[in-house]
């Protein structure tokens, strides 16, 4: 069961995420907003992060994926066709290819490295996109309510409803698009909808709060109760579904490399698996399985981050389990049961 | 309630209607129409080009304005008519229904039981929480959940059936073997679509057990379910009815939704199995530009979605009587 | 000034208890923190007490005690003895699992705070009140003529209430529907935690007067646990009052509202707006009260208590007796009646109790 500690970092942690800065009227300069921002989005959900054990491991995985996507790529050799003997076993020639070469020739890992950058930017793209879309639906629709919702909701309704996949390859295939930045875009295409169908629901609950409805009262504008009221109590949520979402992009981008949908003239570790596939299948022999256990390391453990992020963070934001001592009044459990809202994942 | 019914209803069809007149134009978009694609094939089969000419010229039509194509489609799916697959030569639903029920059965099974395992899990983890089993269970979850499906299909076909020869590589099921209602058609048919049952259910039963374990953990925290105790009732009837029941709700919604999600994941999947679902042939329709079969595949995979979702939405109000169906929000 | 002869003790005993509380403690952290210390108290039978106590002083925790249901991961220590009607006493905290749960309900039932979040929201309240029926092995049939009839004493339309699920209720109609469920299978003893705290006044007023009726006609004792003093001195026989987690006061109603001795006592009469005194006069108690892991040494109130002095910084007070069965866990009990005026009482009313006199 749980146990309850009263430690400095507990107190301390506590203060941290109370993201519901109700900050009045004061006008502030740039700098200062700037800071004000760093300190909501940056550095209090990073101290928060910094204290779960999940979140931590995530991070430095994460973190150990943009070194290879930016000092990796410059320091190890771009794979290219015989640039070392071909079908080199891992270890066999391990100053030349230390996890072994393709059929023909290209360095394994190499490969792999050079495949992190694109992944890296697709996977920020989406993110951005799919949480900065739905953020936008889901606050407009959940607080200006009445037709402006319906409108809204019914557009990501039919949003939701298109196959993500099969759409997604249409348009990849129409587009046929290169630049990581759009793929990104295009894989969440439509994932926006259904984390914007959440984020409606709990501005709609947020709304109703006494500090929102006080706001209103005083005659303070719609853009600046979303911005100022709405969005640092969402924020939680939105971070953690960055993550989910982060997760999707890589599991959809690899995907559709693998089925040969988007352009094959990049490194992508979905191409990878698909050569190494074919090639386990003809040569019916475990020979070549290094090839596939490289890129699905590669695809494994940076969605593994996600998930740890994505799971550390949710654990932190929502404590789901109160602290059963302080014994007393448990009256104040105001958030209670819709803000759990289902884990909803594809892939 | 029943005006609530009808305005779903009214959207759930809009919705289709709108994916379908959307999935229309765009994929007159592709680049590179079936014919060219026709061409590409032969060449690269190395027919003489003067022959090839020759039999695209047989396929060759006069070109259509798209509105009119557009009314011609929306009239003959009206009258259950999906058109003629390009490339199969045979018509889209003669395919479509050949291969959807394999579809539906891979994935329906897998969510199921990814959902069951999931509950169950989830439910234990939360009961001994903190526990090394927690713990356990957590990590491999999240393990687990890091693999994206396709690449647990694909060490499964390289490993069991390649290496091993435990389970077939691919088809739906062997040849010879006579669908009906025999064991041995059955079984045939559960072994082959065990692995991609099982590449489906082990990747993602973990996230929705973590899920299950947050919700049931939050339940169990409920003072109703400690006045439960107090009550003297049962651990098994509080386990059911009180934890169970409240941390499964919220899930609910996202168990349906997963079914359609995965029915659209299966474009991946059956290629990976070469197992002749909806996926299966939503792929070959895209590669070989067969509109037809392409807007037959994506208006079923839009419409089983649609309806989850409708399904989803209509029969919650029945399982938690809190939630009055079609509640509006006032404007502010 | 001596204390010599004052008379102390342990505890302030009843004639005739149905339960009696002996040094009960609740501990977390491996006895580190206490969340209820070392309490002792009599319920008699038949009465009505009232335990009132500001948030976090342990009440709510005491409540608990009483069925056995502190929550985890707390270790309570100490002796509860429940004495039936007929039949030997037993020790709550020595009983099995079985006896324990034939015990809460039947005998000792208990009505939370909160009353939404004291029913499963997915179950209509009939199933509430049959399945409690059915884990007692009571012959359903005659306990839910007894749910209709505990629901028409508390003027709610029985077959309607039975039929909605809780969020169908208003909170007044949810808190009578779950006194209905605490009395369903006839208990001795009513505990009840807070269970007008989210009511309007009007309905909090109601419903004590429904409680004293059911009180009589269905022979029970109540332990009433609140922080709303003048709302349980309307209701109680007596009043027993704790601070940090401890009993630091006990007597008869009318006693402790007109001649509490203990400083934190009287404090907290001062503090409360309601009874009859001019607002102006209200005086809210200066600091905190101290959390688990912050005990002081000694008297618990002693950081905020005008009287303080050596002694009361390293020596925890036992019961003082005031007057008969008043007793107060205070040193200097007599020099409160002169430092801390009660701004209630009319001038005459300020004498020095009858015990003082003796």
């Amino acid at each position: 069961m749980v146990k309850v500690k009263h430690t400095e970092s507990d107190s301390t942690t506590s203060n941290e995420f109370e993201f519901g800065t109700t900050s009045s009227d004061v006008e502030v300069t740039t700098s200062e907003r700037l800071r004000d921002i760093y300190e909501e989005f940056v550095y209090k959900p990073g101290l928060v992060a910094w204290d779960d054990r999940r979140t931590r491991i995530g991070s430095i995985i994460l973190f150990a994926y943009v070194l290879i996507g930016t000092v990796g790529v410059w320091l190890y050799e771009a794979p290219a066709t015989n640039q070392d003997p071909r079908s080199l076993q891992p270890f066999e020639q391990f100053f030349v290819a230390p996890l072994g070469t393709t059929g023909s020739g290209e360095d394994v890992l190499a490969m792999a490295i050079h495949a992190t950058p694109a992944m890296l930017i697709m996977v920020l793209a989406g993110g951005v996109f799919a949480t900065g879309f739905a953020v936008l639906i889901g606050t407009v629709a959940g607080y200006k309510g009445g037709a402006t919702d319906r409108l809204l909701t019914t557009f990501s309704d039919i949003a939701m409803s298109i196959p993500g996949l099969p759409l997604i390859m249409v348009v990849a295939i129409i587009l046929s698009p290169e630049n990581p930045a759009v793929i990104g875009v295009i894989i969440t295409i439509n994932y926006w909808a259904g984390l914007a169908r959440s984020i409606r629901s709990q501005v709609l609950a947020i709304r109703e709060h006494s500090y929102v409805e006080a706001s209103r009262t005083m005659g303070t504008g719609t853009t600046r109760i979303i911005v100022k009221d709405i969005i640092p109590n969402i924020m939680p949520y939105v971070l953690v579904n960055f993550a989910n979402a982060a997760r999707y992009v890589i599991f959809a981008a690899v995907g559709l490399y693998y089925l040969g949908v988007l352009p094959t003239s990049v490194s992508n570790w979905g191409i990878q698996l698909n050569n190494a596939y074919k090639q386990a299948g003809a040569l019916s022999g475990g020979g070549t399985f290094y090839q596939l256990l490289v890129p699905m390391a590669f695809i494994m453990f940076i969605a593994l981050a996600f998930i740890l992020l994505a799971q550390g963070m949710d654990r932190v934001f929502n404590p789901r389990v109160r602290t059963r001592m302080a014994g007393e009044s448990k009256s104040e459990s105001d958030d209670d049961t819709d803000t759990a809202a289902p884990t909803e994942v594809m892939n | 309630m029943n005006s609530y019914f009808v305005k779903r209803t009214g959207r759930a069809i809009l919705t289709i209607w709108l994916v379908m007149t959307l999935t229309f134009g765009m994929i007159r978009l592709i680049p590179g129409g079936p014919i060219e694609m026709l061409r590409a094939r032969l060449i690269r089969q190395g027919v003489d080009p003067s022959r090839i000419d020759a039999i695209v010229q047989t396929y060759k039509q006069d070109p259509t304005p798209v509105y009119v194509e557009y009314y011609e489609y929306v009239t003959s799916l009206l009258s259950g008519n999906m058109g003629q697959s390009f490339y199969y030569q045979e018509p889209v639903s003669a395919l479509i229904v050949d291969a959807l029920p394999w579809t539906v059965f891979v994935m329906v099974t897998a969510t199921i039981l990814l959902f069951v395992i999931a509950i169950l899990l989830g439910a234990l983890m939360a009961y001994h929480e903190g526990t090394a089993f927690d713990t356990a269970a957590s990590s491999a979850s999240i393990l687990l959940s890091s693999i994206p499906f396709y690449v647990l299909a694909i060490g499964f076909v390289v490993v069991l059936s390649y290496q091993f020869g435990l389970f077939p590589a691919r088809y739906r099921m062997s040849p010879g073997v006579e669908p009906g209602f025999t064991v041995q058609f059955l079984s045939n048919a559960i072994y082959h679509a065990a692995l991609p049952i099982a590449s489906v259910v082990l990747t993602q039963a973990g996230l929705q057990a973590l899920a299950m374990r947050g919700n049931s953990i939050q339940v169990l925290g409920e003072d109703f379910v400690r006045v439960a105790r107090l009550r003297g009732l049962s651990d098994r009837r509080i386990a059911v009815r009180y934890v169970g029941r409240n941390a499964i709700l919220p899930m609910y919604t996202g168990f349906l939704t997963l079914i359609g999600f995965n029915i659209g994941g299966s474009v991946i999947l059956e290629q990976v199995f070469t197992y002749p679902g909806i996926g299966y042939y939503m792929y070959q329709a895209l590669i070989n530009r067969d509109y037809a079969l392409m807007m037959g595949v994506f208006l079923i995979i839009t419409t089983t979605l649609v309806v989850s979702v409708y399904i989803a939405d209509l029969t919650y109000g029945l399982i938690d009587p809190r939630v009055q169906s079609g509640g509006q929000s006032e404007a502010y | 000034m001596t204390q010599s002869h004052d008379q102390h003790t342990e505890h302030i005993a009843v004639d005739d208890p149905i339960i009696e509380v002996r040094d009960a403690s609740v501990t977390y952290d491996e006895g580190t923190s206490y969340v209820l210390d070392g309490v002792s108290l009599d319920l008699g039978r038949g009465e009505i007490l009232g335990v009132v106590g500001e948030s976090g002083s342990g009440k709510s925790m005491l409540a608990s005690a009483l069925l056995d249901a502190v929550p985890d991961p707390g270790l309570l220590s100490g002796t509860i003895e429940y004495h039936p009607d007929s039949g030997a006493a037993t020790d709550i905290l020595e009983l099995d699992t079985e006896d324990l749960r034939a015990l809460r309900w039947e005998e000792i039932s208990m009505v939370f705070q909160g009353a939404m979040s004291s029913f499963n929201p997915t179950m209509s309240l009939r199933k509430h009140f049959v399945e409690t029926l059915e884990a007692h092995d009571e012959d359903v049939e005659a306990g839910m003529d007894r749910a209709h009839e505990l629901l028409e004493d508390l003027y709610l339309e029985p077959d309607r209430v039975l039929s909605s699920y809780p969020h169908e209720l208003s909170g007044g109609m949810q808190q009578r529907a779950l006194i209905a469920l605490s009395l369903v299978l006839e208990p001795e003893v009513l505990v009840m935690d807070e269970p007008t705290a989210a009511l309007d006044l009007l309905m909090q007023r109601s419903i004590l007067l429904l409680l004293d009726d059911l009180k009589e006609k269905y022979d029970l004792t109540m332990l009433f646990i609140t922080h709303d003093l003048p709302l349980v001195a309307a209701l109680a026989d007596r009043m027993a009052i704790m601070y940090a987690f401890r009993l630091i006061e006990i007597g008869q109603t009318e006693e402790i509202i007109n001649h509490a001795a203990h400083p934190y006592t009287r404090a907290l009469l001062n503090s409360t707006p309601n009874l009859d005194a001019p607002l102006e006069e209200m005086r809210p108690i200066e600091g905190q009260s101290p959390a688990p892991i912050n005990m002081p040494d000694g008297c618990a109130y002693h950081p905020r208590c005008p009287l303080a002095e050596d002694q009361c910084r390293t020596e925890v007070p036992d019961f003082h007796i005031v007057a008969g069965d008043h007793g107060s866990a205070c040193f200097n009990w007599r020099e409160s009646y002169d430092e801390i005026e009660l701004v209630h009482l009319d001038d005459g009313e300020r004498a020095i109790p009858e015990g003082d006199r003796q």
